[in-house]
């Protein structure tokens, strides 16, 4: 275990941080309202002990996992459709490139616009943004190679079977790229629907404590915001390798 | 068993269509090993892939038992040249073999015809491995085993040994006999080497000629089982090898000269 921990890279990131320790002590580095990090720490102990970190925290993960799983399901699903079935996707080309050509953040005042300020604007934002690279990946994925398609044939397969056994299978490692990216998306947007739309969540919290001046809990948020993001990317790779490890080990992810 | 009558495939191409078959006659028996030869391009495959259903004719009619060719036929399996192509690398050795058996039977029967057939490719050991460790040929023994579960009284091979070492080849060759003694199953074996041919079967059709058609067919009466060493120094053998080098030459020489 040990030697898998990277020495020197975490070695750089302790320097770093000395280094802006530092630079905020000596006065080398003038911003009115930079802190170091020692006190983004304190900052960062005060607002997990009045709560309003962990219920922010809590309230923008929901949100962004709520719509990033209704996206899995929807995606995946449209995805094979259009992968599958050449005239649905002849039908749809078109939109779907005029609609993934339009920047995700676009749709922002739209939503809150047309769903108000609530959680379910931070849901369908959240929703859109992980949909596209779901949707697309698991398009590519369904592609099969014509040759496992024809062993299905010969083995006297189904049409279901050869779509269960066969065509899923082999799509699985592109679908969880898809999935790994649309997290991450999703979690980008439903914090910018924070901060625009709903006052809720870890993205408003950044916004008021820039607002009330606090640097210190606001750096505490972009903290928490970081290892968030790494935190539930490495739960859905683990959870993948877990459940897909033939398929990913195959596809040579593993 | 097998009956090709007046069979013709002509397949679209960016030029234009392409007749790859012309008004071929073959008629393969209960149980014979027949060997397909040709140049490459000569329409080998096309011919094993409409045998196998999955290519439709254009002109003519092919049947299995009497029962027309529409798709894959019952019994009749086709194991490919490219195996890395033709194995799921997600499932193991034992799944890719119960793939085509797993939907009907129970998993006591299934696991009986799976280990069957590994066994008589010699792999049983290897089970639990996936596809990605193992070499080429062992691979190749796989797609092998995972039609001989299906119990097929026909097996359609394309090239199955031709991406392999020479040495590899000699053992599959013998293992392909052993499996045909021991099935009875009806071979037909495409393949563009002429010992092979001559080597494992009951009778070589070389296709020859543009669209194809059977130009020669040869009776091979070496006795079973055969031997890599004594049976390609039988004197008989040699003989049938010759001609049929003649007859694939002097096919050769024509193109080269037009």
């Amino acid at each position: 275990m040990l030697s898998r921990v990277n020495v020197s890279g975490v070695a750089v990131f302790v320097l770093g941080l000395a280094l802006w320790e530092v630079l905020v002590r000596t006065g080398l580095l003038t911003f009115t309202y930079l802190p170091a990090p020692t006190e983004v720490a304190v900052g960062l102990a005060e607002v997990v002990e009045n709560g309003e970190l962990p219920s922010a925290l809590a309230h923008t993960v929901t949100a962004a996992l709520a719509g990033w799983a209704l996206a899995g399901l929807a995606g995946v699903a449209a995805g094979s459709l259009l992968g599958l079935v050449r005239r649905v996707w002849m039908y749809s080309m078109a939109s779907l490139e005029a609609l993934r050509a339009l920047p995700i953040v676009a749709f922002v005042p739209v939503a809150v616009l047309l769903f108000g300020f609530s959680v379910q604007t931070e849901i369908i934002v959240a929703f859109y943004a992980a949909l596209w690279p779901i949707l697309l990946n698991t398009i590519a994925g369904m592609r099969t190679k014509d040759r496992l398609i024809e062993t299905g044939r010969v083995l006297r397969l189904s049409r279901a079977a050869v779509l269960w056994k066969i065509r899923l299978p082999a799509a699985t490692a592109n679908i969880v790229v898809g999935l790994r990216l649309g997290l991450s998306t999703s979690l980008v947007l439903t914090l910018v629907a924070e901060m625009v739309g709903n006052p809720a969540g870890l993205g408003f919290l950044l916004v008021s404590k820039g607002q009330a001046l606090q640097p210190g809990h606001m750096f505490a948020g972009v903290v928490v915001i970081g290892v968030t993001g790494i935190v539930l990317n490495a739960i859905v790779l683990g959870l993948a390798r877990l459940v897909f490890r033939g398929q990913l080990t195959s596809a040579g992810e593993v | 068993m097998i009956s090709c009558r007046d069979l013709s495939v002509t397949l679209p191409a960016a030029s234009g269509p392409v007749h790859i078959l012309a008004d071929v006659h073959l008629d393969v028996g209960e149980g014979e090993f027949v060997s397909v030869l040709g140049a490459s391009g000569s329409g080998k495959t096309t011919l094993l892939r409409v045998l196998g259903g999955l290519q439709p004719a254009t002109a003519g009619s092919v049947s299995c038992d009497g029962t027309p060719i529409d798709g894959p036929a019952n019994g009749v399996v086709t194991v490919f040249q490219d195996y890395a192509n033709s194995l799921l690398p997600w499932r193991s050795v034992r799944r890719n073999v119960a793939l085509g058996i797993e939907q009907q039977l129970g998993k006591p029967e299934r696991d009986a015809r799976v280990d069957e057939a590994l066994d008589m490719v010699g792999l049983l050991e290897r089970a639990d491995d996936y596809p990605a460790q193992l070499s080429g040929g062992m691979q190749q023994r796989v797609q092998i085993a995972r039609a001989l579960a299906m119990r097929p009284r026909v097996l359609l091979m394309d090239e199955p040994f031709g991406a392999l070492d020479a040495m590899t080849k000699a053992t599959l060759q013998d293992q392909l006999q052993g499996v045909h003694a021991a099935t009875g199953a009806t071979i037909v074996f495409v393949t563009h080497d002429i010992e092979e041919a001559v080597y494992l079967s009951d009778r070589v059709v070389v296709l020859s000629g543009r669209p194809a058609n059977v130009g020669l067919t040869l009776d091979v009466a070496l006795p079973r089982p055969r031997n890599q060493v004594s049976t390609k120094e039988d004197q008989e053998y040699l003989h049938l090898r010759h001609k049929v080098y003649e007859a694939l030459g002097h096919d050769v020489g024509e193109q080269a000269h037009a």
